[in-house]
């Protein structure tokens, strides 16, 4: 062996970058190993993090100790909180990125990161021998050995690009696939099927008459991700709002045989939520327009990408149909659109830690499970990389639960159904969606980032800090009430709707409709209703908002709950059970479950499988 | 999966008695009974010879039919034998089963396994449990709709129309920057009402569908000697209780059930209320107020030939507060004045009868079964039969109301969205469950979605 690990991350995208900077952190020597050092934290697809619910799982990132929250407060150039009219739990914040900029603070921050090794090339074998991970070969012949390995390889694996008819191996436009490292964990005996995903063309913004389109402001006082920032210190641009015509429609369905995706040339299965423009045509022929956002990539660049425009069409006809969109009749394209086909690993082998069942010490994070996005890709090598460094350190797994963060939604989605699609996380996909908002990611998860030594002792304090805030808070809006006699009374029922009654807490008449967070302020009591800061306030007004409904959800799952003390018998034989495959048999053996809660936890298991074990369970008698 | 055989019809001397078997040894076993080569053509019954494999002696006669995987009530291959009924022969074929490496099923495990192969969801298994159990002619023919899944099929359109709203409202949340039709808040409050007006009705069937399948509990109580032995025996027709003219005769309580209308009625005879003379007795009394307090009905036996006494007025008190019939009884006798004075703040009419002669009998049924409203279940479409099933409308019921209320004060869609998840899982579990998967392909399939 050439050098010797203890971590060792393959993919600086991400999910490497956050797998890597998490095992460092917590002690492990750990090698980040990837294509081109130039390209750590490249953004393939769009230049933006966040959104609904993905905005939730960079916050999530964030509180637990991750890097994305942070660089993006850094690098971004336009941030927008999304469904601000809507309930708090289901805002979320989405930020354009610099794309340049990002690329430069994550490779930055990954360079200060002590016990953290970059390498530069391409991992060719996994090195195994029985059963468990023992380092990785190199191309140009290095031998790494490792403890744990992270497989981060995003699209790289088996990639195979698609314009038009053409298609050629490459991990990425103008990049290398992957195809060793493909062979090998095929090789190993991994599941392996293939999805496929698409980018829209980016233009040159010097020839696009921005007039012709709408013009989105960013918001005037924007939210972070991350709750270590202070500010955001970029200077904030504007993104622009456009739309397809039937005339671009048509031409592209007298041109679907020159689309590989019509022409069955691609054979993975791509995200029906980011359809191609052919998609769309096709599917939904009665819309005569389809939505389209320019969004600009950097201060520092021209180029400008086409959201909405996702496409393998040849890419001289990208450049026609570009050119019929109104505003862009002298558009050019800079890089064309293009639909990569890639390798993924059935995720239904994974533990909750990321690890693989079949090899120890080897863990995916990313693409390589079936997701798409940044933000589902960095949740996953956080966990992945706390996992590979526990693992090391010969501590217990760390496992996050669905009910309380959307990772563990992710985590638990991808390893009990696996996936048939690329998979994105969505709020309704959290059954506890009201108790898991962006804002109060700190309070549910930053203990655990404390506890496992990624949050350091000033982000610590203003977390303790914040949330004694909040607590004071909390205290005033369900302890101050304003009465008819007080003066401010009638000023407060012109907003609201209905009769207010005598009497009331602040809590209640902030559930009321027309009731803005500025006129509860101004009802709080003392100082507080100058020294409150806006954030706290809102946190603490949707914690009263949702705590009902929290509490009646409480008791139906309490009531799903009931049978959660069923003894299983001694060696009970989960063989002789139809309903249950084989799989679920396996992960019941290995978990060795006592009581029917112990097998409720047991990751992976599906719901007719608890069904039919608990009618099992149930039943007269049990031999 | 091993395979399982039981005795399909009940145990004791009978014309025929079925032996069933599941699992994939089914056909072999079967081979080895009937020693023969050829396979059974599925689905067809034939007579064949069962014989001992191991001696070739003849156990019986038997009709046999085989079928296949998967058309068969569990899902696996099925065989069933239809010997002749003796306990003996039956017992004798079973061993040799067994001997053969089925094992005995244990309760309700072909059930079990047709749920898990998926030929038949919770409702129908628990409705071919009713109708094993079904006590009348309406109880069965309820239990029959069910099992052909007649209420997850009329709830399933409901459920679908629910997922419908469910779809709008989460693709408004999830895509806000996608260019969605606006949601119309009028428009989806109308949808929420016709729902819950929908299911409504369904649930008002239970009311008189858990009478058809449970049966109403009615309690005959009333003085000492007011001939309440006499007119439980015109009731069911028997003479099953002891009659004297010996107040105290009865000294626990006898039931027997009949059908009023295709309603099981179990009619509960009980001992006199009055000062008890001997321990005995007073166990009796005892247990006559702990039957009328379990009854749903409680029938008061009034003496037409003497004053309403102390006791008489304790009962019709407590007749005031709980469904009930007054009945007057010997109205034969010479001496008969009905001493019943309607009192001004109740509207109960009593019924006069002879038990002795069978006069007023016809009114009495009819007025038995008043209490419960319109109980004709012939004419009537599918009844919430199940207690369970009753439940979960009714909580689906109170989850699309809160979700109506939310609408109109104005609240953000998760919020809505809380009663109409809540109301889908409770219908779920009648129907069979949606997933998070099945709503986003319904909204990928419906908007066009994705920048």
């Amino acid at each position: 062996m050439d050098e010797t690990f203890d971590v060792l991350v393959i993919g600086g995208g991400h999910a490497g970058c956050e797998a890597a900077s998490a095992a460092a952190r917590l002690g492990a020597a750990t090698a980040l190993v990837t294509l081109n050092l130039d390209l750590i934290g490249q953004m393939s697809c769009n230049p933006a993090v966040g959104g609904i619910a993905k905005g939730h799982l960079v916050r999530e990132i964030d509180a637990l100790g991750g890097v994305m929250g942070r660089i993006i407060d850094r690098t971004g150039i336009q941030f927008r909180l999304l469904n601000r009219s809507r309930g708090p739990a289901v805002q979320s914040p989405r930020a354009q990125a610099d794309r340049a900029l990002y690329r430069k603070e994550m490779r930055a921050t990954l360079e200060v990161t002590p016990n953290l090794h970059l390498r530069q090339g391409m991992v060719v074998e996994l090195l195994v021998k029985d059963r468990e991970i023992q380092g990785v070969e190199m191309q140009d012949g290095r031998k790494f050995a490792a403890r744990a390995v992270v497989i981060a390889a995003g699209t790289f694996l088996n990639g195979l690009i698609h314009t038009g008819r053409r298609t050629y191996e490459a991990g990425r436009a103008g990049e290398p696939a992957s195809i060793e490292l493909a062979g090998s964990l095929r090789r190993l005996g991994f599941k392996v099927g293939r999805l496929k995903t698409g980018t829209p063309p980016r233009l040159d913004g010097r020839t696009i008459d921005w007039d012709a389109f709408e013009r989105q402001l960013p918001d005037e006082r924007p939210v972070a991700f991350s709750f270590s920032t202070d500010s955001i210190s970029q200077q904030q641009l504007s993104c622009y709002v456009g739309y397809t015509t039937e005339r671009v429609h048509e031409a592209i369905r007298n041109n679907l045989h020159e689309s590989p995706l019509y022409s069955g040339k691609i054979k993975g299965v791509g995200p029906r939520y980011c359809p191609s423009i052919e998609d769309k045509v096709v599917k939904f022929s009665e819309k005569s327009r389809h939505q389209l956002f320019l969004e600009p990539e950097g201060h520092n660049t021209n180029e400008v990408y086409l959201n909405g425009f996702s496409t393998s069409l040849p890419a001289e006809l990208q450049q026609d149909l570009i050119r019929m969109i109104p505003g862009m009749n002298e558009a050019n394209i800079i890089r064309p659109g293009y639909a990569i086909e890639y390798d993924f690993v059935d995720p239904r082998e994974l533990g909750s830690d990321l690890q693989t069942q079949r090899v120890g010490g080897l863990f995916h994070a990313g693409q390589i499970n079936g997701t798409t996005g940044y933000e589902e890709a960095a949740c996953q090598g956080l966990v992945a990389g706390i996992n590979a460094a526990r693992l090391v350190a010969s501590r217990s797994k760390f496992r996050l639960l669905r009910e309380e963060s959307y990772v563990g939604v992710l985590i638990s989605d991808l390893i009990t159904h696996g996936v048939d699609e690329p998979y994105r996380i969505f709020t309704s996909r959290a059954e506890n969606r009201l108790a898991l908002r962006h804002d109060n990611a700190d309070e549910r998860l930053q203990p655990y980032g404390r506890f496992l030594g990624l949050v350091g002792d000033a982000d610590w304090e203003r977390f303790n800090s914040r949330r004694d805030r909040i607590a004071v808070l909390n205290h005033a809006l369900e302890n101050t009430r304003i009465r008819r006699s007080d003066k401010e009374y009638s000023g407060v029922a012109a907003v609201v709707e209905g009769d207010l009654g005598d009497s009331l807490t602040l809590a209640q008449l902030a559930k009321r409709s027309g009731v803005s967070a500025a006129v509860v302020r101004s009802l709080l009591p003392g100082e507080l209703a100058q020294t409150a800061e806006t954030a706290d306030l809102e946190s603490a007004l949707a914690n009263s908002l949702y705590s009902g409904y929290i509490k009646n959800q409480q008791a139906v799952s309490n009531r799903l709950n009931q049978h959660d003390s069923l003894r299983l018998p001694e060696s009970f034989n989960y063989r002789g059970l139809s309903g249950l495959s084989r799989e679920m048999c396996d992960r019941l053996e290995r978990a060795q479950p006592q009581t029917f809660g112990e097998v409720k936890r047991v990751p992976g298991l599906t719901p007719a499988a608890l069904s039919t074990l608990l009618v099992r369970l149930m039943a007269p008698s049990v031999s | 999966m091993n395979t399982i055989v039981a005795l399909a019809t009940s145990v004791g001397r009978s014309a025929i008695g079925v032996l069933r078997l599941s699992g994939a040894d089914s056909l072999s076993i079967l081979r080895e009974l009937t020693q023969s080569e050829s396979d059974p053509e599925p689905a067809r019954s034939m007579l064949r010879a069962i014989k001992d494999p191991r001696d070739g002696q003849l156990l019986d006669q038997a009709l046999i039919t085989f079928f296949q995987s998967p058309r068969s009530f569990t899902g696996e291959d099925v065989v069933e034998i239809s010997c002749h009924g003796s306990p003996i022969i039956l017992r004798q074929v079973l061993d040799v089963i067994l001997t053969l490496g089925a094992r005995l099923a244990e309760p309700g495990e072909f059930t079990l396994r047709a749920m898990s192969n998926g030929k038949m969801n919770l409702t129908q298994a628990e409705a071919i449990r009713d109708l094993i159990d079904a006590r009348s002619t309406g109880a069965a023919r309820q239990a029959v709709r069910q099992i052909s899944g007649e209420l997850s099929h009329r709830l399933v359109p409901l459920k679908d129309r629910l997922v419908g709203l469910i779809v709008l409202l989460e693709s408004s949340l999830e895509f806000a920057e996608d260019d969605l039709p606006e949601l119309q808040a009028v428009e989806i409050l109308e949808e929420i009402n016709s729902l819950r007006e929908k299911l409504a009705v369904l649930a008002s069937t239970y009311e008189v569908g858990h009478l058809i399948a449970d049966g109403v509990k009615a309690t005959i109580a009333g003085r000492p000697n007011v001939g309440k032995s006499s007119l439980f025996n015109s009731l069911i027709r028997f003479e099953r209780a002891i009659v004297t003219d010996i107040p105290g005769t009865t000294r626990d309580s006898i039931s027997e059930q009949i059908n009023v209308h295709g309603i099981p009625i179990s009619f509960t005879d009980t001992a006199g209320i009055r000062r008890a003379t001997g321990h005995i007795e007073a166990i009796g009394i005892e247990r006559t107020h702990r039957a009328i307090a379990d009854a749903d009905l409680l029938l008061v036996v009034l003496d037409g030939t003497s004053e309403l006494q102390e006791e008489d007025h304790a009962l019709l008190d407590q007749a005031r507060t709980s469904r009930s019939v007054v009945v007057v009884n010997k109205s034969d006798a010479p001496t008969f004045r009905n001493p019943f004075v309607q009192r001004p703040d109740s509207n109960v009419a009593p019924v006069i009868i002879s038990a002795l002669t069978g006069s007023g009998l016809d009114q009495l049924r009819a007025a038995i079964l008043a209490p419960f409203g319109s109980v004709d279940p012939e004419p009537m479409a599918l009844l919430v039969t199940n207690a369970r099933h009753y439940d979960l409308i009714q909580r689906a019921l109170e989850a699309l109301g809160s979700s109506a209320e939310l609408i109109a004060e104005k609240a953000s869609e998760e919020l809505v969205l809380v009663g109409l998840h809540g109301a889908l899982l409770f219908l779920g579990e009648i129907t069979g469950e949606t997933t998070t998967e099945d709503i986003l392909t319904r909204i990928f399939s419906t908007f066009c979605i994705g920048k």
